[in-house]
């Protein structure tokens, strides 16, 4: 609270007397880089090894703020609606391209679009993992599909809530392979591993970092990954790729967004910025720390993943619909 | 248990060396502070705090982080005591008993019975943590959607116990909680409920504004209303301690408070919030005297605060044992130890024995740290009363804003909890109780996502919550609870017949010999 204070006093004091002449240099003052999620989660312990990072680059204090409510809404608006001038920027995950297509999906007015975001770099993607209750039986996805085709909308998943990027990735899976299954949303990640691992649900699609210890353990059981390449840390665990499903891809990941409009000159700063702050030995130890590999993309190729994404998401949202409408 | 002891000494090998000893100190003071400050409970000061603990290895930042834990379960109880602000959701019912033990000239006796009931609940919990984590852990991890359910039926029974007022207003309050619980995504379609265009209503009502409002704003708009200002209290030394009575009557309070916040606190969720609330109302059923409740009985102070201190250290269990994020508070000290590159996981008590028992050990430490700190330091707070109330109500206002926001950087809170202070002033004038609301409230978010989560996974059949044994065992208590309530009902219905009676016989007797 009293270095946003802080913040704030500075910010005056230095805007006032630069004006309109600031365009030149950026920045002459703080940023501040939004986190929409509370300390803690996957975007905060990303988000707080690369502000040091930056700030060394940009000269300039680089300040995380958590703005959480309503699943990230909350801060990926804030974001958007600032002032397109660099000094607000995001730190989102996979969900922000989520909600505005639920938000249409219920005639709501969206808490943003996604076009008043511009990418300027992806920081890491994070494949999930599908795991199962180590006492189920099944042993490969193939048996899990053919047990699922068996007994529609019995075998039970968790997620971290309707329309999370949990919930949406096994959609991505289930759809593909035709199968029907049950779901249970629960209120976070944390609480949809402490369901199956309860043996309340029999699966969950997860980011491996936090499922790891419970696979060693014998726990849970992993089956697939979402990615490209297998997990490293799990390099006996096919992907669904591998597994002959063509288009069964999805990560978890963190990138960083500027509100649309912000000039050009701004944009170029903030790119080399993040470009030397993922290849900074202090920001890559960090990353090793919470087992999320760091896969850099600059803004072109940023883009053209995330249209990609976006569009699959979208899909996936609408292939779920309206729950309240199903019976 | 040798071995266990063995390990202990290595515990304490690791929690008795200067730097992480300091730490722990630091953490206790740190903690003791945020929940002094209005508003920001434990989780939101280990969330403000998280970011400076990156630079600290993995052992001494666990010890930091659970110091302004448990410190700040300490410190929540002393505004709840001197000034009727609940510094976070479990000290709600603290404010009742122990606000008017403060108006009688009592408040250094409820700190200092606050305190202790807080340090022996902290400790003996450590020591159930220690022996029976593993096999607790496996049973708690059994609670799933349908035991969930079952114990929120519960905690909302405890309603009928709460006040000593109207049961009619009781229960219109409960359900004024329940329909503010409402508000913010449904959390089984997504569907946004009542929010009116702010998405910040989004993730629903929180429990602090409202609980600050409805108790802490509310008081201050009360006095501001009164004709002559209440007397400004001048405690003296001699009426720090608590009297030979006051004691007698805590020492079972504490002890059913330390076993039912512990039981309480292992289970996964969020469900330890709930502990005080069921503290406060075993207490009153128990009471000889249930009249005394909200008049400023001790019981009220003792019950309340070692359950939710020892909820603290049960919420560690599935964390320490199995490495379960099993509450939002663990779940940050999960992601502080991911930082460090250590995996909580179950076998976290093999790979990292020293951060175990180094952990288990400055919880000792940490109890004792906090006992030795907060017990001097009730003469201090006391002494903030003899501000007279122009100055002291303007500063708390202002605390109370400050605190609120910081949680989440949100306005719309501030204004929830101004309208809450609006609401809960009307609320009092008509003599309504403001807890309920509170209890609702807590309570209607987990009762519909437990409730809508087990008839998920039953495909929609009612029939789960009686198969699962625990859920069954526990609906069942509920069950018995309610007709124990209503049996006062039946019988001042005989007690009126027989009253009848009594006048009737000696007329009667009179008129025919």
């Amino acid at each position: 609270m009293m270095p946003r204070l802080l913040t704030a006093l500075l910010v005056l004091l230095l805007v006032l007397p630069l004006g309109v002449g600031a365009q030149e240099s950026f920045p002459t003052h703080p940023l501040s880089l939004v986190v929409p999620f509370p300390p803690g989660g996957v975007a905060d312990l990303t988000a707080r090894p690369l502000a040091p990072v930056m700030e060394k680059i940009l000269k300039q204090p680089v300040v995380v703020v958590n703005k959480t409510g309503a699943a990230g809404a909350v801060g990926m608006s804030f974001v958007a609606n600032a002032k397109p001038d660099g000094y607000t920027i995001l730190l989102a995950l996979s969900s922000i391209s989520i909600i505005p297509e639920a938000d249409k999906l219920f005639d709501r007015k969206p808490a943003y679009t996604l076009d008043q975001l511009t990418p300027i770099a992806l920081i890491s993607a994070d494949p999930t993992v599908l795991v199962v209750q180590a006492d189920r039986p099944w042993k490969s996805v193939k048996e899990f599909v053919d047990d699922a085709k068996k007994r529609p909308g019995e075998i039970s998943f968790s997620s971290s809530g309707v329309y999370g990027t949990l919930h949406m990735a096994m959609e991505i899976f289930a759809h593909p392979a035709g199968i029907r299954l049950k779901h249970v949303p629960y209120a976070g990640g944390g609480p949809a591993l402490t369901a199956i691992l309860g043996g309340h649900v029999d699966a969950l699609a997860s980011g491996p970092a936090v499922v790891l210890p419970h696979i060693k353990a014998g726990k849970l059981r992993p089956l697939a990954g979402w990615g490209t390449n297998r997990i490293e840390a799990l390099p006996g665990v096919a992907t669904f790729k591998e597994l002959g499903y063509e288009n069964v891809e999805f990560y978890i990941w963190a990138g960083v967004f500027a509100p649309s409009g912000t000039p050009a000159n701004v944009l170029r700063t903030l790119r080399d910025a993040v470009r030397q702050s993922v290849r900074d030995p202090e920001f890559k130890a960090a990353m090793a720390k919470i087992e999320t590999p760091i896969a850099y993309m600059d803004a072109p190729d940023f883009q053209k993943f995330y249209d990609k994404d976006a569009k699959m998401l979208a899909d996936a949202v609408k292939r779920v619909g309206k729950i309240a409408e199903k019976k | 248990m040798l071995e266990t002891l063995q390990n202990l000494s290595l515990g304490f090998s690791v929690a008795l060396s200067p730097p992480v000893l300091l730490y722990a100190v630091v953490g206790c003071i740190i903690g003791t502070l945020v929940g002094v400050l209005p508003g920001v409970g434990p989780l939101a000061g280990i969330s403000l705090l998280l970011p400076a603990t990156f630079g600290l290895n993995a052992t001494t930042a666990i010890v930091l982080l659970a110091g302004i834990y448990y410190g700040a379960m300490y410190g929540g109880s002393t505004t709840s005591i001197l000034m009727r602000i609940p510094g976070e959701a479990a000290s709600v019912m603290t404010c009742i008993d122990g606000y008017a033990m403060t108006r009688k000239g009592r408040a250094g006796a409820a700190l200092a019975i606050a305190a202790i009931g807080s340090y022996i609940a902290g400790t003996v919990s450590v020591v159930g943590l220690m022996f029976l984590a593993p096999p607790l852990a496996s049973f708690a991890l059994r609670f799933g959607p349908p035991e969930m359910f079952a114990l929120m039926l519960l905690g909302l029974l405890v309603l009928a116990y709460m006040s000593g007022g109207s049961m009619a207003k009781s229960l219109a309050m409960a359900a004024l909680g329940l329909l503010f619980g409402m508000i913010g995504i449904d959390p089984m379609t997504g569907f946004f409920r009542f929010h009116y265009g702010l998405v910040e209503l989004g993730d629903g009502i929180g429990v602090v504004p409202v609980a600050v409002g409805l108790f802490g704003l509310s008081e201050i708009l009360l006095t501001a209303g009164q004709a002559t200002p209440p007397e400004v209290l001048k405690p003296k030394l001699r009426e720090l301690l608590p009297s030979r009575q006051e004691w007698r009557d805590s020492v079972w309070p504490i002890g059913r408070g330390t076993v039912l916040g512990f039981l309480i606190g292992i289970i996964p969720g969020s469900a330890h919030i709930i502990s005080s609330f069921v503290s406060y109302a075993v207490e009153r059923r128990l009471s000889r005297h249930p009249e005394r409740f909200g008049q400023g009985a001790v019981e009220g102070v003792a019950g309340p605060e070692s359950a939710n201190n020892s909820a603290t250290s049960g919420a560690f269990v599935p964390m320490l044992a199995l490495g379960v994020p099993s509450g939002p508070i663990p779940a940050v000290m999960m992601a502080a130890m991911m930082i460090h590159g250590i995996s909580p996981g179950p076998l976290l008590i093999t790979q990292q024995p020293e951060l175990f028992w180094g952990f288990i050990a400055s919880m000792y430490v940490g109890n004792v740290v906090l006992l030795i700190l907060n017990l001097p330091m009730v003469g201090v707070f006391v002494n903030l009363l003899r501000i007279p109330y122009p100055i002291l109500y303007p500063a708390i206002l202002v605390f109370c804003v400050l605190g609120v926001y910081a949680v989440n950087g949100s306005v719309v809170d501030v204004w929830l909890m101004a309208v809450m202070g609006a609401l809960g002033y009307l609320l009092r004038k008509f003599d309504f109780e403001t807890a309920p609301v509170v209890l609702g409230l807590v309570l209607a978010p987990m009762l519909e996502m437990s409730f809508r989560q087990s008839l998920a996974m039953s495909s929609g059949n009612y029939a789960i919550f009686v198969n699962r044994p625990i859920a069954a065992t526990m609906l069942l208590v509920g069950l018995g609870l309610l007709l124990l309530s209503l049996r006062p009902i039946l019988t001042r219905g005989m007690d009126w017949r027989r009253r009848l009676g009594h006048e009737a016989n000696p007329g009667l007797e009179e008129g025919n010999p």
